[in-house]
């Protein structure tokens, strides 16, 4: 590269401050990492174990899913936790998100961390456990009083927040049943016989949310036809294309908000050995209705432990912005109506917050006797989008293949007769 | 999906390809039968096991996009070819990575 004669001085560094000490740039290097900005979403007004109704003071308290508020089954009384969207500003500031934010709930999860949570009952001095990979409420045995488990543990049982059922189980039951009976004829025999969609469960499963800026850039090549034109050779007429290439390339920046992730790590194999793309598939949740942490939102339901963290799961976000960005650049390319072919590809993540949600899905679930494959029929509980894997009988659907194939050559070989 | 729907789908397309094919003899017709096993085969497979659906996070995602910028240069042109698109072509393939650069 030559430099011009005329140029002024290279800029000097800015000034920052004195050289520090070799001492001091030791300390500085052995220094922990600085912690990165977080969002502090425990909720305070409630603890772990004994939580009573501000009403009555009753414990029994559970959601009821046709209002989505938590009710007391003693007095009745209703109410509900704040939205997280409001109380933690989460659809604020997305164009100013620098480096990664994570609120407390979606911290690391500690590998040595307890599954078990013992509680003494205040009203009995009996204790209880709570297995936290399965549920985050227990009843005392001896007094029935309902224990909660509200305290974000590093076991990642215990997330930001929660988006309580809206379907009820009547409804998903229904949702599952016209599913399914449209599906009936090439269905598994043992699955038809064994179809019952009562024995479906409300499952909260555990999902990262996250908020991101990001910029993306892509190179590849283009091509615009230019001209066609039809050559006879011998009996054939063959068609021939002239065309323009072009290398070409385009940049976009934008923000994404609740971009939905899987926490747990037996939800986001998409191998084909699972049908766990089912369950993706009921995605998006109306996210903005989630709530503060209130673990009585999850009696009588059953739920799943993240066991994801932010760090592993950074890839995935990269990869799902990388897609955002290329259908976002996809309206700029018209003018190539021969296509174009991506061949690089770049993302600058400027900004990220991840917030850690339950979120409610009915779960019809068909273990296959042969190969073992876990079928699923899911219900997103809020929104009712309905999506099932339904194992199917391969003698029927050979033979199925097999008549229309021989209906389709029985018709070509008519054709044919007929016009030699 | 019945079975009587898609025989009519695939007859409507044989019946589109009849003028195409009294011009070379048509031969290639006889591969209606393997292909449609195959097609209805598919088909079925998968409206019953949906193994092909995913969350479309492209479109059901609150995305706020600024102008998307960029420019192109002719680099060559082809004077003749048969194919009729660009090699490759993945400008719908959102979520097919390519290379990475830093």
């Amino acid at each position: 590269m030559s430099t011009d004669a005329t140029d002024p001085q290279p800029q000097q560094p800015t000034f920052d401050g004195p050289p520090l000490s070799l001492e001091e740039e030791l300390a500085a290097a052995r220094a922990e990492p600085e912690p990165g900005p977080s969002i502090e979403t425990v909720n305070a007004s409630l603890k772990d174990g004994l939580n009573r109704c501000p009403k009555c003071g009753g414990t029994d308290v559970q959601l009821r899913a046709s209002t989505g508020m938590l009710v007391c089954l003693f007095c009745r009384h209703q109410w509900q936790e704040a939205r997280v969207e409001e109380e933690f500003g989460l659809g604020e500031g997305i164009d100013d998100l620098q480096g990664t934010v994570i609120a407390s709930g979606a911290r690391d999860i500690a590998a040595d961390a307890e599954q078990m949570v013992t509680f003494k009952c205040d009203a009995c001095g009996a204790e209880v456990v709570v297995d936290t990979a399965h549920a985050l409420n227990a009843r005392c045995h001896w007094c029935r009083h309902t224990f909660n488990v509200n305290q974000q543990i590093p076991n990642g049982a215990v997330p930001d927040a929660v988006l309580p059922f809206k379907l009820t189980k009547d409804e998903a039951v229904e949702r599952i049943r016209a599913f399914a009976g449209k599906r009936r004829l090439f269905a598994h025999k043992r699955f038809k016989a064994e179809f019952t969609p009562e024995n479906v469960l409300g499952v909260y499963l555990p999902y990262l949310v996250v908020d991101a800026r990001a910029e993306t850039s892509y190179w590849g090549t283009g091509e615009v036809e230019t001209r066609r034109w039809t050559e006879k050779q011998g009996d054939d007429r063959v068609t021939y294309y002239a065309a323009d290439v072009y290398r070409l390339q385009r940049e976009v920046a934008f923000t994404v908000d609740d971009l939905t992730i899987e926490g747990s790590s037996a939800r986001a194999d998409f191998g084909s050995q699972t049908t766990n793309n089912i369950v993706n598939t009921v995605l998006p949740f109306d996210t903005k209705n989630a709530v503060k942490w209130n673990a009585s939102y999850l009696v009588g339901y059953s739920s799943e432990k993240r066991d994801l963290n932010v760090e592993g799961l950074a890839p995935v976000l990269e990869d799902q912005l990388l897609s955002i960005g290329r259908s976002q650049v996809e309206g700029s390319l018209d003018r190539f109506d021969r296509g174009v072919r991506w061949e690089q590809e770049k993302i600058d993540v400027g900004g990220s917050r991840w917030v850690s949600m339950y979120l409610p899905v009915w779960l019809y679930s068909y273990q296959q006797k042969s190969g073992g494959m876990l079928h699923y029929i899911a219900v997103n509980a809020r929104t009712g989008e309905t999506m099932g894997s339904i194992p199917v009988s391969q003698p029927k659907l050979i033979l199925a293949a097999l008549t229309i194939g021989t209906v389709l050559e029985g018709l070509a070989g008519a054709i044919l007769v007929a016009t030699a | 999906m019945s079975a009587v729907s898609l025989v009519l789908v695939h007859l409507a397309q044989l019946v589109q390809l009849v003028p195409l094919a009294s011009g070379d003899g048509g031969i290639w017709l006889l591969a209606a039968g393997p292909v449609g096993a195959v097609g209805t085969y598919w088909l079925i497979y998968r409206y019953y096991r949906n193994t092909d659906k995913s969350h479309a996070y492209e479109r059901d995602t609150l995305i706020e996009a600024q102008q998307v910028t960029g420019g192109e240069d002719k680099i060559d042109h082809i004077g003749r070819t048969r194919d009729s698109d660009i090699d490759g072509d993945n400008r719908h393939s959102h979520r097919q990575r390519v290379q990475r650069v830093q």
